[in-house]
């Protein structure tokens, strides 16, 4: 469906606005717009920093190229990074998708159960079932920053502050799925810190920097930095790590009680940014 | 190869390229809990703005955005009916035009009126009214007739706003001085943020989050116009706009960029020119086509001056040895690279060669001018800038002394610093012809507060001896410009780190009529 060419001239003013305004277009009765969602289903917990994430896909199937507009409608506890998802659409063959990212999170006092995300583009309507499961256990040897509520001083803008907290320690995966990279290049230190849902006793800190084959941990991994417990008001430095050339480095120390872990970032292997793919914080 | 299934692609003009959601059932807005009782909400929180002046025309701009951060702005999707009126006295008692278009979703309740049957080179007032609400009113002013001796044109010329660095108070003082039209060279909005910047909320996702999508490009220019300083300087003159990288994302190149294959860079393209062009106070002959439009174009002003302003974005051959900062080597040289493509070169060297102008303006994104950054023997120059197009340099440069163009000038941005040179036939021999002066003016607050020559800085004048002046503070440029010559007067702010620093002129340069490029400057 499109609008046939035209001029709209009318009293020696053109405005172009009319030629933009779609009243009159007649209601289309089905979409040339195809909708996918991946994964179909999802299931997500009540972490502060640990989102389920969906991929949302609009395909132009019919002839003309067409912009159009995805919107969101979450029930119940469910909040989502966006609501709207608006693109260009080529027509293509064979055809185009394009997607977008969307996040899922819900407040950690979320009650469990099924709510879902209703998606629509034109009149078409996908239903996404999300699953609220009940908080994973964080007791005695689990990890226990997964998920919890990070905070750094600053974030690249291609990262997300909760990278480093994801699960995910697999470095092939940095830049498009995980990790977290400050934003003030050449600038050091760097702070990232991780809350604790609640106190406990904590004996050492697993630290894993960025160590592909692509990015080695020699050239472009944390060299230098502290690790810093928080109890009532004081941090307090439990480990230092200088020098630093591998992927993977673990910190212990004497059982300590802690409200939040800081690593205390002093310097990089190429003097640039700070990156963590994941840190993780266990207690006796 | 992948081909399209329709044929409109070629054939026919940008109105009928545009997909209609007209189909989409209205649903609440963001401000959900209106059902029908009047908007009582301010729709004008993004300013007014004006742009492109003809003799006999200009287009009048505004959105309507209730809630400007939020889906759709805050609007219902229906269209809603805007009454617009352009006077003649700034209490518009004497209203010469007026009218009512629709605003709709698929353009983000944008309006632009191309309002003709205007007197040249007359100031103009202008506002809209929604549901009994009115809007600021905003001050434009026509062009002078083609064959009009001007005696006098003001200009201001601005670039590169990274909002989280720093605060608009270029814009203040570009506002209180009485400017004909503004040009703006590039860089409104930057499509990535760093989440610890000198405003509050810098490290909102609105600001930081890398801008792919077109809700995501439509919310970040809702953001970047939101401020108060920008929309005064808007409301006050008439600009007249062009693009670099960040609208779309750092140092694109056609369809080249490493972020996606061309085919998904195409999709980001398009959504990022489809919001450029519903925030700019563009005509309709500017509206993309997808991934395509048509931003070059050519505005005079009488027979004082021409602008052509260009698009080195679109049609540029990629940037030589992975872009960066090399030395200039057979790539830079290579004939076949350009950074304006075959159609716009003709283009500008065929209008050269029509033009009566007294000054010819080139209005595009960065310097011309050769930047050896390297202090000593060793050359390394930018390959995003024309340093890296060394072959279209010289077609341009050449073909401008070839035809003997009149008073050749050169406004760019880009750097982040202050810059004005001589343009040289050839930059590497200082006994070479100059055949044009080029300024490129300072970001309004991209790169922080500055200071007044940084050691790179230092270096450029060292090294480029066809460099006359540099400096690294915020700020633009405002220029005065007569038949007997140009003076641009730099505009730099002590601090943009604070609110309300101080604004003052750092230096004016003096290009005189007859005699290629710069012939004063005074400090």
């Amino acid at each position: 469906m499109n609008i046939p060419r035209q001029t709209v001239i009318a009293a020696g003013t053109l405005v172009a606005a009319a030629l933009l305004g779609s009243s009159s277009v007649p209601k289309a009765t089905t979409s040339d717009v195809a909708v996918s969602v991946a994964p179909e289903q999802l299931s997500v917990v009540g972490l502060p920093c640990f989102p389920g994430m969906l991929n949302l896909t609009m395909t132009n199937t019919g002839s003309q190229d067409r912009y159009a507009d995805l919107t969101l409608d979450p029930t119940g506890p469910l909040q989502l990074s966006r609501t709207l998802f608006s693109s260009w659409l080529p027509a293509l063959d064979p055809d185009q998708p394009v997607s977008a990212p969307v996040e899922v999170r819900v407040p950690r006092n979320a009650k469990p159960g099924s709510y879902k995300i209703g998606v629509e583009v034109d009149r078409q309507r996908v239903t996404v079932p999300v699953t609220v499961n009940p908080l994973p256990p964080k007791g005695p040897g689990d990890n226990l920053t997964l998920g919890e509520q990070a905070t750094a001083s600053s974030t690249h803008g291609n990262f997300t502050l909760c990278g480093a907290v994801d699960g995910d320690k697999d470095s092939e995966h940095w830049d498009t799925l995980t990790g977290w990279n400050d934003g003030t290049r050449a600038a050091f230190p760097d702070t990232y810190d991780v809350a604790l849902s609640t106190p406990a006793t904590i004996n050492r800190v697993e630290l894993y920097t960025l160590d592909s084959a692509k990015y080695p941990a020699r050239v472009n991994g944390l060299r230098d930095w502290d690790v810093q417990v928080k109890a009532g008001d004081t941090w307090q430095t439990v480990d230092q790590v200088r020098g630093n050339t591998v992927g993977h480095v673990t910190s212990t120390f004497a059982p300590v009680q802690a409200d939040a872990v800081r690593i205390l970032c002093l310097d990089g292997n190429d003097h640039t940014y700070s990156r963590i793919v994941e840190l993780e914080v266990y207690g006796s | 190869m992948r081909s399209s299934r329709r044929s409109f692609l070629t054939a026919t003009g940008a109105a009928a390229a545009l997909a209609l959601t007209g189909s989409l059932p209205e649903i609440k807005s963001a401000a959900a809990g209106w059902t029908g009782r009047p908007d009582r909400r301010d729709p004008f929180t993004l300013g007014v703005a004006s742009g492109d002046p003809l003799p006999d025309a200009v287009v009048i701009w505004t959105r309507l955005a209730p809630d400007p951060l939020a889906p759709f702005g805050g609007m219902d999707r229906r269209p809603v009916d805007v009454e617009w009126q352009v006077a003649e006295d700034e209490r518009f008692h004497r209203v010469v035009r007026h009218g009512s278009v629709k605003a709709g979703p698929e353009a983000s309740h944008s309006v632009h009126v191309d309002v003709r049957g205007l007197r040249p080179w007359r100031h103009y007032w202008y506002r809209f009214r929604v549901n009994g609400q009115l809007s600021p009113v905003g001050r434009t002013k026509t062009a002078p007739t083609a064959d009009t001796q001007l005696s006098k044109l003001s200009l201001a010329f601005a670039s590169c706003q990274a909002w989280w660095e720093g605060w608009y108070t270029a814009y203040a003082d570009m506002a209180k001085r009485d400017h004909d039209v503004v040009f703006f060279l590039g860089d409104y909005i930057y499509e990535f943020g760093i989440d610890r910047g000198i405003r509050p909320h810098s490290n909102e996702p609105y600001i930081t989050q890398q801008t792919v999508t077109l809700d995501e490009y439509r919310q970040r220019y809702a953001a970047y116009k939101l401020d108060a300083d920008l929309q005064t300087a808007h409301a006050n003159a008439p600009w007249i706009v062009t693009l670099d990288d960040h609208e779309v994302v750092d140092n694109w190149a056609d369809e080249a960029h490493p972020s996606a294959p061309p085919a998904q860079f195409r999709v980001r393209r398009a959504n990022a020119f489809r919001a450029y062009w519903e925030h700019m106070p563009l005509r309709l002959a500017q509206l993309p086509t997808g991934p395509d439009m048509q931003l070059y174009r050519r505005i005079n002003y009488g027979r004082l001056a021409q602008f052509n302003v260009l698009d080195t974005r679109q049609y540029r051959s990629d940037q030589a040895y992975g872009d960066g900062t090399k030395a200039p080597g057979p790539e830079t040289a290579d004939p076949t690279r350009t950074i304006t493509g075959d159609a716009q070169e003709k283009w500008l060297l065929d209008g050269w060669s029509a033009s009566q102008a007294r000054w010819n303006v080139m209005a595009h994104q960065t310097a011309i001018a050769r930047l050896d950054t390297k202090d000593g023997p060793e050359v390394l120059v930018p390959m995003d800038t024309w340093d890296g197009y060394e072959a279209s340099r010289n077609r341009i440069l050449g073909g401008a002394a070839q035809r003997k163009v009149r008073n050749l000038v050169s406004i760019a941005g880009d750097l982040h610093r202050s810059v004005a040179s001589d343009l040289k036939l050839d930059f590497t021999d200082p006994a070479s012809a100059t055949v044009g002066a080029e300024f490129v003016g300072t970001s309004i607050s991209s790169g922080m507060d500055g200071e007044d020559l940084d050691a790179g800085g230092a270096t450029l004048l060292r090294e480029n001896p066809h460099m006359k002046f540099g400096n690294f503070q915020r700020g633009y440029v405002s220029c005065t410009i007569t038949p007997q010559q140009w003076v641009s007067d730099y505009r730099v702010v002590d601090k943009v780190s604070v609110q309300h620093g101080t604004v003052s002129t750092r230096a004016k340069l003096l290009v005189e009529d007859g005699r290629p490029g710069i012939s004063e400057v005074q400090e």
